[in-house]
C-alpha cells in the first residue's frame, strides 16, 4: 500500500487541530498515572515534580486492599450488567412501538421521558432511600441490597434507551416483517425471527451507554448501599477521599485507573459501533 | 393478520407498559417526596414537623445567596453548554475526516466520558493543588507563570476552572451525537457544491450546518438538563466557595439540605430548578421546527 | 465397664440435650443483631471496632455486632436519609454538636436509665457534659481533641522562639524572620470544615465569644474584629501561606508535615500523622497564642442510642463494653484522641509528652456550645472569613453581616 501524500497532509492537519483538546484530555490520566507510581513519601515533595524517583507498582497492591478492589469491582460488575439487561428489556418493546405505531399518548410519553432526566439523583436520593426501606425484601428491606440499585438505574436509563432504539429502529425497512407475514409467519414470530436480529447493533450501543452510566453513578449508589461488602467502585474510591484527615493520594490515583481502564478498554474497541449507533439514534 | 396497528390501540400501550411503570415506580415516590417536604417544616435529620405552606420558597426567595446562585448558575449552563458546542462541532468536523489514526483519536476525544464525574474532579482538585498539583507545575516548567496560581481559592479562577471541566466531560458525548449526525450526511451534495465552486466555509455555514442543526439541538436540550443538574465537578473542587461565589443551585440546595439541615428548603429549590428546566425545553421546543423537538 | 457405660450414656445424653438446645436457640442467636454507624476517622477505626465486635460477640454469644463505616463528609447526609427512612442503625457516631437536634426529633434515647453512678463516673466530667442536655444524658464522648500550635522546632529556634510563640505578637515576630529564610510562618485555615474554628482561635484568645449568653450571636465585637484584621494583616504581609482560602485543614496539616510553615493549630492526632509520614521533623506543641487571655477549643463526638432500637439492652451492653478500660486505651491511642474515661487516663500509653500538653490546656477549652443553628453560624462565620482573607470584605462590616446571618438560626 502506498501511503497517500494528501492524505497524509490531512492527517497532519488534522492532528495538529486536534492537539490542543488531547492535551487536556491526557493531562488528567497522566496526573493520574504519574501520581499513581509515586512513592507515599515523593507525593508531598515541594517542588513538586512529574516523574518518580522510581516507580513503585505496589500501589496499585496497596489500594487493592484499601479499597478492597476486588469485591467492589465485583459489585460493580453485577449492577452494571443487571441493571443494562433491565433496562434494555423494558425499553425495545417501548422503542419498538414508538418506531411502528402511530398511537395516542405518543408525544405524552416521549415528554414524561425527558422530565424523568430533568431530576437530578441527588435530588431524589432521600425519596430513593424512603421508597427502598418500605419494601421489604428477605428479612429487611430494600436498603443495602443490589436489587434496590439496579431497578433505581434501569429507570433512569430507560429515557436514553427508548430514544436511541426507536430512531434506530425506525430505520429498519418494514416491508421485512410484513413479507414476513405473507409467508404465514405470525406477528409476533416475526418480530423475533425478523425484526431483533437486525436490530442487535442499536440494542449493543443502547447497552454500553448504559453500562457506562450505572458504572459510574455515586448519589444513588452510595444512599441505597450501606455495608462493606456490597459497596461498588466509585463508593469505595470516594470513601478514600471524602472527609479524611489525611488523604493517600497515589493510592486514590491507582483505584481510579484501575476502575477506568476496564471502561476505556471497551470504549476503544467499540468507538466505531458507538458513532455509528448513535447517528441513527440521535434524531429519527 | 392484515389489520393494521392503528386499529389495535391497547398494543402500543401494551408494549410501552413495562418501561413506563418501572420509571413511574421510581420516579413518582421521590418526587411526590420532594413537594411533600417542600410544604413542611423539615427537621435537620428529616422528621416531618408542620405543614407551613409556602415559608420554605419564600424564605428561599428572600434570600440574597439565592438569588446570586441563580444568575451564577445561568451562568454555568450557558457557558458550559455553549462552550461544549463551540468545541465539539470543529472536533467532530475533523474527527469526520478520513486521516491516519483517527480511530486512535476518536478514542482519545471520548475517554473522560469512560471516567465517573466524581472522579473526574477529584482528578483536577489534585491537579489544581497550590502546591503539589501538577497544572501549577507543568506552567512553571514551561517558564508561562513564575510562581503557583492559587486556582481554587479565588472564584475568579476557580469558577473558569469548573466552567472549563465541565465543559472537558460533556464534549465526548456532544462530539459522538455530531459525529451520528455528520455520517449521514451523504457525501455527494459536497461533491456537487464543490463543482459548483463553492469555498469551504460556504459549504460549512450551507450546507453542514443546516443539516447538523437537529442534533445540534438535541446536543443542547440534554446538555442543558445534564449540566444544570450537574453536581460533583463544582462540590468537589470548591463546595461552592470561597464565600458562597462558586455555588449553582445543585450545589446550594445539597448544602442547604444535608449540611445546614434545612431539606424543606432543598426540597422548595429542587421544585424550582425543575420547573426552571420544564420551562426552558417546553419554550426551546416550540422555538424549534417540528422534527428536532422530539429528541 | 459398667461405669464407662454409664459415662458414655450420660456424654451421649448430654451431648444430644446440647445439641436439641442449640438448636432452639440458633434462630434466636442471631434475632439480636446491634447495628453501628461508625464514623471513619483514620485507617484503624475500622480495625478497632471490628475486633472490638468480635470480642464482644464471643463473650456474649447470640449477639452480632454490624459496623456501618460512614464518612464525615456524609455522615450528615447518611443520618438523615437513614433517620426519615426508619433504618437506621441502633447506635451512631455523631458530631455532639447534631445532638439537640437529635433531641429535638425525639430520636435519642436517653441513656440514664441505664446508667449507675459508678458508670457515670467513669468519665471525665468535662467531656460528658456537652453529651447531656437539659438535664439527661443522651450521647457518651466516644472521642475527644483539644487544639493547641504545633511549631516547627527548627525553624523556631533561628526565628529566636525556640520554646514556641507564647503570643500572636510572638507569632508574628518569628514570623516574619522565618518569611525572610523564605519559608511561611504561619498556617492558616480557609476552606471548608472548621474555617470557622481557626478564627474562633484569634477570638477567644482575644476575649471574645461566639455565642453570648442570651444565645445571640457575640462574635461582631472589638474582639472579632481584633482576630479577623489580626489574620488579614498576617495575610498581607505574607506571614501565612499565599492564597490561604485553597487551604483545608489537611492542606494546612500538609504544609506543616512538609516543613512549609513553620506553625499550625490542630489536634492531637496531627502528632501521630507526623510520627509516621514525617518522622525526621522535629516538633513542638504549645498553647494557642494568647492575646489577652488563654483559650482553646475542645470537641467530642458522641455515641447515641436511637429511640427506635429494638435490641436496646444487647446495644447498651455494648456501649457498657467499648466504655471499659482496654477497649478505650485502644481506640483514643490508636486514633490519637483524648482520653474521655478516668481510667484510661492513667494508662502508660497517655503519659508521652505530646498528650500531656494537650491534656494541660483543657482547663481554658471552649466546646460548641450545644444550640441549635450551630452549623448555620459556622457557614456565616466562614463565609465573612474567607471574604475577609480575600480582601472582599472588611472585618467590621463582614461580621456584621454573618451575625445578622447567624442570628436567624440561632436558638430557633
Amino acid at each position: 500500500m502506498v501511503l497517500d501524500k494528501t492524505k497524509l497532509r490531512r492527517s497532519l492537519i488534522c492532528w495538529v487541530a486536534l492537539s490542543p483538546l488531547l492535551l487536556v484530555i491526557i493531562f488528567p490520566f497522566a496526573v493520574m498515572f504519574f501520581t499513581a507510581v509515586k512513592p507515599p513519601e515523593e507525593v508531598f515533595t515541594y517542588p513538586a515534580r512529574w516523574w518518580p524517583s522510581h516507580f513503585r507498582w505496589a500501589n496499585f497492591a496497596d489500594m487493592w486492599q484499601a479499597a478492597k478492589f476486588g469485591v467492589a469491582l465485583k459489585n460493580s460488575l453485577i449492577v452494571s450488567l443487571s441493571s443494562t439487561l433491565l433496562a434494555i428489556a423494558v425499553s425495545i418493546p417501548a422503542a419498538y412501538a414508538l418506531a411502528r405505531f402511530p398511537f395516542r399518548g405518543k408525544g405524552f410519553y416521549r415528554q414524561f421521558l425527558l422530565v424523568t432526566q430533568m431530576l437530578s439523583p441527588i435530588l431524589l436520593v432521600l425519596g430513593l432511600f424512603r421508597l427502598a426501606s418500605m419494601i421489604p425484601y428477605g428479612d429487611g428491606n430494600l436498603v443495602d441490597s443490589h436489587i434496590g440499585v439496579i431497578v433505581a438505574y434501569a429507570a433512569f436509563n430507560i429515557a436514553f434507551a427508548v430514544w436511541m432504539m426507536s430512531s434506530y429502529f425506525a430505520t429498519i425497512p418494514r416491508d421485512l416483517e410484513e413479507s414476513a407475514w405473507l409467508e404465514g409467519c405470525g406477528k409476533i414470530r416475526a418480530v423475533f425471527k425478523v425484526f431483533l436480529p437486525l436490530a442487535v447493533p442499536a440494542m449493543v450501543v443502547t447497552a454500553i451507554f448504559t453500562f457506562i452510566n450505572a458504572w459510574n453513578e455515586f448519589a444513588v449508589v452510595y444512599t441505597l448501599i450501606r455495608s462493606e461488602e456490597n459497596k461498588t467502585l466509585t463508593v469505595q474510591i470516594t470513601d478514600l477521599v471524602a472527609g479524611r484527615y489525611t488523604v493517600e493520594w497515589h493510592l486514590v490515583m491507582a483505584a481510579t485507573l484501575a476502575a477506568t481502564l476496564p471502561v476505556s478498554i471497551l470504549f476503544a474497541w467499540l468507538q466505531r459501533f458507538l458513532v455509528k449507533g448513535l447517528a441513527l439514534g440521535a434524531v429519527k | 393478520m392484515t389489520q393494521s396497528a392503528s386499529s389495535r390501540p391497547m398494543m402500543p400501550w401494551l408494549l410501552i407498559m413495562p418501561s413506563f411503570a418501572l420509571a413511574l415506580f421510581i420516579i413518582s415516590y421521590p418526587f411526590f417526596n420532594i413537594v411533600f417536604q417542600s410544604v413542611h417544616d423539615v427537621s435537620r435529620f428529616g422528621m416531618i414537623r408542620d405543614f407551613n405552606g409556602l415559608t420554605n420558597f419564600l424564605k428561599v426567595m428572600a434570600d440574597p445567596v439565592f438569588m446570586d446562585v441563580l444568575r451564577r448558575t445561568l451562568i454555568w449552563t450557558v457557558s458550559v453548554v455553549g462552550g461544549t458546542v463551540l468545541v465539539s462541532v470543529p472536533v467532530a468536523l475533523i474527527l469526520h475526516q478520513d486521516f491516519y489514526g483517527r480511530g486512535i483519536a476518536r478514542t482519545v476525544v471520548m475517554l473522560p466520558w469512560s471516567v465517573s464525574l466524581t472522579m473526574t474532579a477529584i482528578v483536577w482538585r489534585w491537579a489544581f493543588n497550590d502546591e503539589y498539583g501538577m497544572v501549577n507545575v507543568t506552567l512553571q516548567k514551561l517558564g508561562i507563570i513564575s510562581g503557583p496560581i492559587h486556582w481554587l481559592a479565588t472564584a475568579e479562577w476557580a469558577f473558569p476552572v469548573e466552567i472549563m471541566v465541565g465543559i472537558l466531560v460533556s464534549v465526548p458525548f456532544t462530539v459522538t451525537i455530531f459525529l451520528g449526525g455528520l455520517s449521514s450526511v451523504p457525501g455527494d451534495i459536497y461533491e456537487a457544491a464543490r463543482i459548483d465552486g463553492a469555498t469551504p466555509w460556504q459549504m460549512f455555514r450551507k450546507l453542514t450546518l443546516p443539516l447538523l442543526r437537529p442534533f445540534i439541538n438535541m446536543a443542547i436540550v440534554l446538555n442543558v438538563i445534564y449540566v444544570f443538574n450537574s453536581f460533583p465537578i463544582i462540590w468537589v473542587m470548591t463546595q461552592g466557595g470561597p464565600s458562597n461565589s462558586t455555588h449553582i443551585l445543585v450545589t446550594y440546595l445539597y448544602e442547604l439540605g444535608f449540611r445546614l439541615g434545612r431539606p424543606g428548603e432543598a426540597a422548595a429549590i429542587s421544585l424550582v430548578m425543575l420547573s426552571m428546566l420544564m420551562i426552558f425545553t417546553g419554550l426551546y421546543i416550540r422555538m424549534q421546527p417540528k422534527e428536532s423537538g422530539e429528541a | 465397664m459398667e461405669v464407662r457405660k454409664t459415662k458414655q450414656l450420660t456424654k451421649m445424653a448430654l451431648a444430644l440435650t446440647a445439641a436439641c438446645v442449640t438448636s432452639i436457640m440458633a434462630p434466636m442467636a442471631h434475632a439480636d443483631t446491634v447495628r453501628v454507624t461508625v464514623a471513619y476517622y483514620s485507617d484503624q477505626t475500622e480495625p478497632y471496632f471490628k475486633k472490638m465486635a468480635e470480642a464482644f460477640t464471643k463473650a456474649n454469644p447470640g449477639t452480632d455486632i454490624k459496623i456501618e463505616m460512614v464518612n464525615w463528609d456524609t455522615l450528615q447526609q447518611k443520618l438523615q436519609t437513614d433517620i426519615s427512612g426508619g433504618s437506621n442503625a441502633d447506635l451512631a457516631i455523631i458530631g455532639t454538636r447534631w445532638l439537640l437536634d437529635f433531641v429535638k426529633d425525639d430520636v435519642a434515647e436517653p441513656l440514664d436509665g441505664y446508667m449507675d453512678k459508678s458508670f457515670k463516673n467513669r468519665f471525665i466530667g468535662a467531656f460528658l457534659a456537652p453529651g447531656q442536655i437539659s438535664g439527661k444524658t443522651y450521647g457518651l464522648p466516644i472521642a475527644a481533641s483539644a487544639r493547641a500550635l504545633y511549631y516547627n522546632k527548627e525553624q523556631l529556634a533561628k526565628a529566636g522562639f525556640p520554646n514556641g510563640p507564647k503570643t500572636w505578637a510572638d507569632v508574628i515576630a518569628a514570623s516574619k524572620k522565618i518569611k525572610a529564610a523564605g519559608s511561611y510562618g504561619f498556617g492558616l485555615q480557609g476552606k471548608e470544615i472548621e474555617t470557622d474554628v481557626y478564627w474562633y482561635y484569634g477570638l477567644w484568645t482575644n476575649g471574645g465569644e461566639v455565642v453570648g449568653k442570651d444565645g445571640k450571636a457575640a462574635f461582631a465585637s472589638p474582639a472579632g474584629i481584633k482576630a479577623a484584621t489580626l489574620y488579614k494583616s498576617m495575610i498581607d504581609q505574607g506571614l501565612t501561606q499565599p492564597g490561604v482560602t485553597n487551604y483545608s485543614r489537611e492542606d494546612v496539616q500538609n504544609l506543616f508535615k512538609q516543613g512549609r510553615v513553620s506553625m499550625a493549630i490542630s489536634a492531637p492526632f496531627l502528632a501521630k500523622q507526623i510520627k509516621k509520614e514525617a518522622p525526621n521533623l522535629q516538633y513542638g506543641i504549645a498553647p494557642i497564642p494568647m492575646g489577652t487571655t488563654n483559650a482553646t477549643y475542645a470537641v467530642t463526638d458522641s455515641m447515641v442510642m436511637f429511640k427506635n432500637s429494638k435490641v436496646k439492652k444487647s446495644a447498651w451492653k455494648f456501649l457498657d463494653y467499648l466504655f471499659t478500660k482496654a477497649p478505650r486505651v485502644a481506640f483514643t491511642s490508636g486514633e490519637g484522641f483524648l482520653p474521655t474515661t478516668k481510667e484510661e487516663a492513667t494508662a502508660p500509653q497517655f503519659a508521652d509528652p505530646d498528650t500531656k500538653a494537650f491534656v494541660a490546656l483543657l482547663p481554658h477549652a471552649r466546646f460548641a456550645p450545644t444550640v441549635t443553628g450551630w452549623e448555620d453560624t459556622a457557614k456565616a462565620v466562614s463565609d465573612a472569613m474567607q471574604a475577609v482573607y480575600l480582601g472582599k470584605a472588611k472585618p467590621a462590616d463582614a461580621l456584621k453581616k454573618a451575625a445578622e446571618d447567624a442570628n436567624k438560626a440561632l436558638g430557633q
